[in-house]
């Protein structure tokens, strides 16, 4: 009997843990950050310039020294965080030597802020600076994961090994497709390192910052750390848009990401239901030099041709990105009949050109953002309800109305006269 | 007994669990909205139109950048609103900066369709020696309904760009500070028209999986119509939009003062019938029939 009864509150209890388990948050269960939580890789320069004493009287490498403490101070708990170096261990005069030397210096993960300080001291500026390996390898360490993916280049000085070029390097990470943002500091002022940072910071969608001050460096440091933890892990889903609206890819709702080169046009279609609306903008970014005027032309056409409603955007000088958009409604239908979806297609060209000394390849990278939302609703009058407003109103109004009395009354007594006389 | 206390003990104890694993998930979701629709304004701004950072009319959002950034802001608009928005800049110091600059504040509407200003300033060229630039647009006031050829202004998201756009090329990298505040101003009952759009609001979510037309026909079909369904569900549900709804709706409501002005014009008129009505009585005694006046004439 007891034994049973042991057996039915062990049972009972154990019945109660699992419910716990399976109803408590997921927050509870997974010690570690989930598995889409963001991803930052601090890339440091530590290439023999950075012995230079030129900010705020101390050497750039002591400077970066303190910001990455205070970095790792401050680093929010769902950011995994990487340290990787360049020119930090070869210091000899062999170019091959010296533009292999990249390192992994702390392994991106959860920080570990006493055992990541203590790999950040033992820094010594050495070698050369091979910034397009460096990339190469934080793009490797960052892999994985639906996370955003963000890199922090802080440098003071241009690629001093010429290939790869880091510039063309940068690009051709963002373009596969892994949503990876490089954001550059540089530790001088210097023209060419200006251009080449700015260049990298440019194909990826990043920013440039030119630092002067140690506290600036370590506030945009911490701020981009931030700033990556803020931003919304909702990438958008890769497509490749055809070159005929036959062929085209068929869109969801939501957003997509897709590359387009130079005087391409891509197609791709939705399906439409009568009574609702399709929204589709389009924006082009520019990730490279180009001419300095440029459009963009967004049309949805039916599958024979018939052009619907176009969205098209032209603009000239510094730009990070053209937009345009569109919007159809399908008018609903009374019988039950033709129900079925309606198929659209949507052309996407832009006119950007270029020198002939910037590469082609890969294409321009290109965002949609495609709905399918309730249909609208035409007025039957351009005003609400068909109401009036106004002193001519009430002054047409009143004397409207005075007429008609004037009249009915003058009617009233026209009968009463014809009644009597009767 | 013994079963029930086991029972309430285990459940005290995952009660305990559940409280200690979601107070940091409510700290976390009380600092994420702080950022966004908080009452507090926002002390960032986004890069592009994904990641805008969410505005209400009426505050004033910070943000620290560098020269040549890009700064995305995004704020709700209703119809029968004029939306506007002024930024103000603090550039770098005087000493570092190499000559003149050109900053442009860009507004886009829901649908990232570039907005003309109807007034303000929205491009202005600062001078070396200026320490703070400001730029201004003003909308044209946004409708509840236009034809789908139109770029009128319809009730939804309007995304704000920042940046500069001309510029010597020594300046760029250079720290700046930026404060932008978006207000709307209503238009009144005299521009209040009629019909109704789903606001341009924007999703912000990863489109499903492209549909691939190697398939049979039916099968995209099936996903589109599924994807509808979901998205009409979607309009009030968990799907994140770029601005959360106004607090009074997103206008077209059925209220506006033109029901005052109609409704009296429909009294005055009356009135002034009764008025007509007595004056072709004449002046008579009260509570007599006019009959012997009539028959006079």
């Amino acid at each position: 009997m007891i034994i049973k009864k042991r057996l039915a509150t062990g049972a009972l209890g154990l019945l109660t843990a699992l419910a716990c388990g399976l109803i408590s948050p997921p927050a509870a269960m997974a010690g570690e950050p989930a598995p889409d939580s963001p991803k930052v890789e601090l890339v440091l320069d530590v290439s023999g310039s950075m012995r230079a004493r030129d900010v705020d009287g101390d050497t750039r490498m002591a400077a970066a020294k303190q910001a990455f403490n205070e970095v790792l101070d401050a680093t929010p708990e769902e950011v995994r965080l990487g340290i990787r170096t360049l020119g930090a261990n070869y210091p000899g005069k062999d170019r091959t030597a010296g533009c292999r030397d990249s390192e992994r210096l702390y392994p991106v993960g959860q920080v570990d802020r006493t055992e990541a300080k203590a790999a950040v001291a033992t820094l010594r500026p050495t070698g050369w600076t091979p910034i397009g390996l460096a990339l190469r390898g934080a793009s490797k360490d960052l892999s994985g994961g639906e996370g955003t993916r963000r890199i922090v280049l802080i440098t003071d000085g241009e690629d001093s090994c010429g290939l790869p070029d880091p510039c063309d390097v940068a690009r051709e990470l963002a373009a596969q497709g892994t949503h990876l943002v490089v954001d550059t500091l540089g530790l001088t002022l210097d023209r060419k390192v200006r251009e080449q940072l700015s260049c990298i910071a440019e194909a990826t969608g990043g920013t440039y910052t030119a630092i002067q001050h140690r506290d600036q460096l370590s506030s945009r440091i911490k701020q981009l750390v931030r700033r990556s933890a803020d931003t919304p892990v909702q990438a958008p889903t890769p497509v490749a848009g055809a070159a005929q609206c036959a062929k085209a890819p068929y869109l969801g709702s939501g957003l997509y990401s897709d590359r387009e080169t130079f005087g391409e046009h891509r197609w791709y279609r939705m399906r439409v239901a009568p009574g609702q609306e399709l929204r589709a903008s389009a924006s082009v970014a520019v990730d490279r030099a180009v001419d300095p005027d440029y459009g963009v032309l967004v049309r949805a056409v039916t599958p024979g041709g018939r052009e619907l409603v176009r969205g098209s955007e032209a603009g000239s000088g510094r730009t990070d990105v053209i937009s345009s958009g569109l919007r159809y409604p399908v008018a609903d239908v009374d019988d039950d009949e033709d129900e079925t979806a309606r198929t659209v297609c949507l052309e996407l060209s832009q006119s950007f050109s270029a020198p002939a000394s910037v590469k082609r390849a890969p294409g321009l990278p290109v965002e949609l953002a495609v709905d399918v939302v309730d249909n609208d609703d035409p007025p039957a009058d351009v005003a609400a309800f068909g109401l009036g407003r106004g002193w001519v109103l009430l002054g047409v109004l009143t004397v409207g109305g005075l007429l008609v009395g004037l009249l009915w009354g003058w009617l009233a007594r026209w009968r009463v006269t014809v009644w009597r006389s009767n | 007994m013994r079963a029930l206390r086991t029972l309430g003990a285990a459940l005290t104890l995952c009660a305990a669990a559940w409280l200690t694993a979601a107070a940091p998930a409510a700290a976390d979701g009380k600092d994420g909205t702080d950022g966004g629709s908080g009452k507090e304004a926002p002390t960032e701004a986004g890069t592009n139109f994904r990641t805008a950072t969410e505005i209400q009319p009426g505050q004033r959002a910070t943000a620290a950048a560098s020269t040549g950034d890009y700064l995305y802001w995004v704020f709700p608009a209703a119809a029968g609103q004029v939306p506007g928005v002024e930024a103000e800049l603090k550039l770098p110091d005087t000493s570092s900066r190499h000559g003149g600059a050109t900053w442009q504040l860009d507004v886009y509407d829901g649908l990232r369709r570039h907005q003309p200003c109807a007034s303000g300033t929205p491009a202005r060229r600062a001078a070396q020696q200026d320490r703070t630039v400001t730029v201004s647009c003003t909308l044209r006031q946004v409708r509840s309904w236009s034809e789908r050829w139109a770029n009128d202004p319809l009730q939804g998201a309007y995304y704000v760009r920042l940046t500069v756009v001309d510029l010597p090329a020594q300046d760029l990298g250079l720290p700046i500070d930026a404060e932008v505040e978006a207000s709307v101003r209503d238009a009144g009952g005299a521009h209040a028209d009629g019909g109704d759009v789903t606001p341009l609001n924007p999703v912000l979510r990863a489109g499903t999986t492209p549909g691939t037309d190697s398939g049979t026909d039916s099968e995209p079909t099936g996903d589109a119509s599924s994807d509808s369904a979901d998205s009409a569900d979607d309009e009030g549900g968990d799907v994140p939009h770029a601005v959360a709804e106004p607090e009074d709706d997103w206008g077209s409501g059925w209220w506006s003062d033109r029901w005052v002005w109609t409704v009296a014009g429909a009294a005055l008129a009356a009135l002034a019938g009764v008025g007509g009505y007595t004056l072709t009585r004449g002046p008579r005694a009260p509570g007599r029939p006019p009959i012997g006046t009539g028959s006079d004439i």
